[in-house]
């Protein structure tokens, strides 16, 4: 009998899922569903981002506040902290790819909505609401771990979050430039704005459709129902959340992310309206240097998740959280500069260094996510995710609402959360590999699945 | 010699200094005297109504005051009260950095009297509460007088505009249009699923 392997163009384990990455390549069903999981999610990222790079023209049109714009900056998140917890169930129960297209396509409605809204609360429940569909990170990663086996899974979620992050500092770039196109008709300014938002609008329904018709969720096809397989053990949903809840290096995780992972969703935010402000420069340029502070996700997230295997490859998890911690605390140090630096040429330089530094530290973050817990595995990630979201709610209501403080100030004081934040790293210990500073208390020829009941 | 050496330097350097860190306000003499057409509280439409400004050299100054005067900007200015909570239209002292004139009238060669323009609002102000303010510039550009409509701390005398809507009837059918398209296109996706289970079942 011909080997059901075969029919795939990629070599795969026994569960079809694939076991080498092939980012360039367009190989149904694995890196099909690789290049449509990122796009859909860039796509949601383009859409939420899309604001910042124009406030300063919506902010006039609009007639808002700083206090409005430091509250709207903080709906676009909180949308999101709940949308990720529950992303992860709707994955379990309907499967990512029509979970992520319902999000988006959903949510397409509300980004066309910029074309009408002219009050600053309705500014406010519009980034709300598009905040939701950055849920699709979690059936994102779902999506890449149902596809790719276990030793090439972190590259390809680290490469599938990287490249769609991208999509936040893309639309910086973009949009302010789709906006300068549209004046040269001689569209008022307060309108144009609104007409460049019918390109990110339509590129996240297009991209969505895609995902529903060229997806799967499955090597093997999509679901139809729950599958489960018959050597593990079944557990019910409430232990393994209770668990996963219970175990406090998820906390350390989710307090982590949201101080390297947070702190770049409170950049994308602010960051073009600083330099736009403090520097006078004009919109397409400011958009110009918060664009590179996102793009460089395309290959510093992914190196963050290449170091993190490399340095686990040599020192075991000791060196995965060494690195993370490092690394963490080399971008608090650089966020501090940003806020101190008063020329224009040294804080791009800054923000260059600093954004490397901080997406790296993403990327650290999920090279130590999966070694938590394996029962409880998409709770941990669960609760990681959301708190790099709840990360960037808290860093924005104390720094960046309002006029308290100077913006640079603010982002100073970022840079000083960063690196507290971080220190909890130093207290992760795995009793069956070490921490930072301690070596395993255990036999270190534990046998994996002694280890997967008992955490 | 060597002390009058050290003394032009530190004298071109303090001037260098002045030009590179630009004027303070605070520094400039109120020498003109500018009028403008709408009345305290007055509304304008903007990209309707026009501002007519007039302005020139106070008479009760000596003569010669203006003998640094080359050309004259007029600048649409915030008012305290469209300031607040506002960072990006901030006051301050040093003139590069000041943000509440930010936008333009005209800007034309110094004259001592007979200035007057007309200018209909530009359709990007935004809705606010203003006043005028004239600056004189030197031959090197920088401020060194200024007259405005409003006293001193900019209370009395102000008027409002209205903004243009940037809505446009086409746009919002527009986005109905392609907003009805993705939700329709979700559920037409649901119902061909089912139609095909049913017909594989």
């Amino acid at each position: 009998m011909e080997s059901k392997e075969s029919q795939f163009a990629l070599p795969v384990d026994s569960e079809h899922k694939a076991t080498v990455f092939h980012p360039f390549s367009l190989a149904a069903p694995h890196m099909r569903a690789f290049h449509l999981a990122w796009l859909s999610l860039f796509a949601t990222f383009f859409s939420t981002f899309a604001i910042p790079p124009l406030l300063p023209i919506i902010r006039e049109d609009l007639k808002l506040t700083d206090t409005d714009i430091g509250n709207a900056g903080i709906a676009s998140f909180m949308g999101s902290i709940f949308s990720r917890l529950a992303m992860g169930t709707a994955c379990d129960v309907f499967g990512p790819r029509i979970a992520s297209a319902t999000l988006s396509l959903l949510t397409v409605p509300i980004v066309f909505s910029a074309c009408f809204i002219s009050t600053p609360q309705s500014f406010i429940v519009l980034r709300f609401l598009i905040g939701f569909s950055l849920a699709n990170f979690i059936s994102n990663q779902f999506w890449m771990s149902s596809m790719f086996s276990g030793c090439v899974v972190g590259l390809a979620n680290g490469v599938a979050a990287g490249w769609a992050n991208v999509g936040a500092g893309a639309t910086q770039l973009i949009m302010p430039l789709i906006f300068a196109f549209i004046t040269s008709f001689n569209v008022p300014a307060f309108t144009a704005w609104r007409v460049a938002f019918v390109v990110p609008a339509l590129f996240q329904a297009v991209t969505a459709l895609m995902v529903l018709f060229y997806g799967q969720d499955l090597p093997d096809g999509n679901y139809k129902r729950r599958q489960r397989s018959s050597t593990k053990p079944r557990e019910s949903v409430f232990k393994v959340l209770l668990h996963g809840l219970s175990n406090y290096r998820g906390w350390v995780l989710g307090l982590t992310y949201g101080y390297c992972f947070g702190v770049e969703l409170t950049v994308d935010n602010i960051i073009a309206q600083y330099f736009y402000d403090r520097f006078n420069l004009n919109i397409e340029t400011a958009g110009a240097i918060a664009a590179s502070f996102g793009v460089v996700n395309f290959f510093s997230r992914p190196a963050g998740g290449v170091i993190s295997d490399e340095m686990g490859r040599r020192f075991g998890i000791r060196g995965r959280l060494w690195s993370l911690w490092i690394v963490q605390t080399v971008a608090g140090l650089l966020c501090i500069l940003l806020g101190r630096v008063n020329t224009l040429g040294a804080s791009i330089l800054v923000i260059c260094a600093f954004s490397v530094f901080v997406q790296a530290a993403s990327g650290l973050t999920f090279g130590v996510v999966p070694f938590v817990s394996k029962r409880s595995l998409g709770v941990i990630s669960g609760m990681t995710g959301s708190g790099g979201t709840v990360g960037a709610v808290v860093t924005q209501l104390l720094l960046f609402s309002g006029s308290k403080y100077s913006k640079e100030t603010s982002i100073s004081l970022m840079g000083v959360m960063m690196i507290i934040c971080s220190t909890p790293i130093t207290f992760i210990y795995f009793p069956q590999w070490g921490g930072m500073f301690c070596g395993p208390s255990y036999d270190s020829d534990w046998v994996d699945e002694e280890y997967r009941l008992i955490e | 010699m060597a002390t009058r050496a050290f003394l032009v330097t530190s004298l071109l350097l303090s001037c260098l200094l002045q030009i590179c860190s630009g004027a303070y306000f605070s520094s400039l003499q109120r020498t003109l005297i500018v009028t403008a057409s709408p009345k305290a509280g007055e509304v304008l439409k903007s990209g309707e109504d026009k501002i007519t400004v007039t302005w020139g050299l106070n008479q009760s100054y000596p003569a010669g005051t203006d003998s640094a005067y080359k050309t004259v900007k007029v600048k649409l200015c915030y008012a305290p009260i469209s300031q607040v909570d506002r960072a990006w239209r901030k006051t301050v002292d040093q003139l590069t950095k000041d943000k509440t004139c930010q936008h333009m009238i005209v800007s034309q060669p110094y004259k001592a009297s007979n200035n007057s323009v007309e200018w209909t609002i530009e359709k990007d102000v935004p809705t606010a509460t203003y006043f005028i303010r004239t600056y004189a510039y030197d031959a090197e550009g920088q401020e060194v007088a200024y007259g405005q409509t409003t006293d001193a701390h900019k209370t009395t005398n102000l008027f409002g505009i209205e903004a243009i809507t940037g809505r446009h009837a086409s746009l919002d059918i527009a986005a109905i249009c392609f907003s009805a398209f993705s939700v329709i296109s979700l559920f037409g996706f649901f119902l061909v699923e089912k139609r095909k289970t049913r017909v594989a079942k």
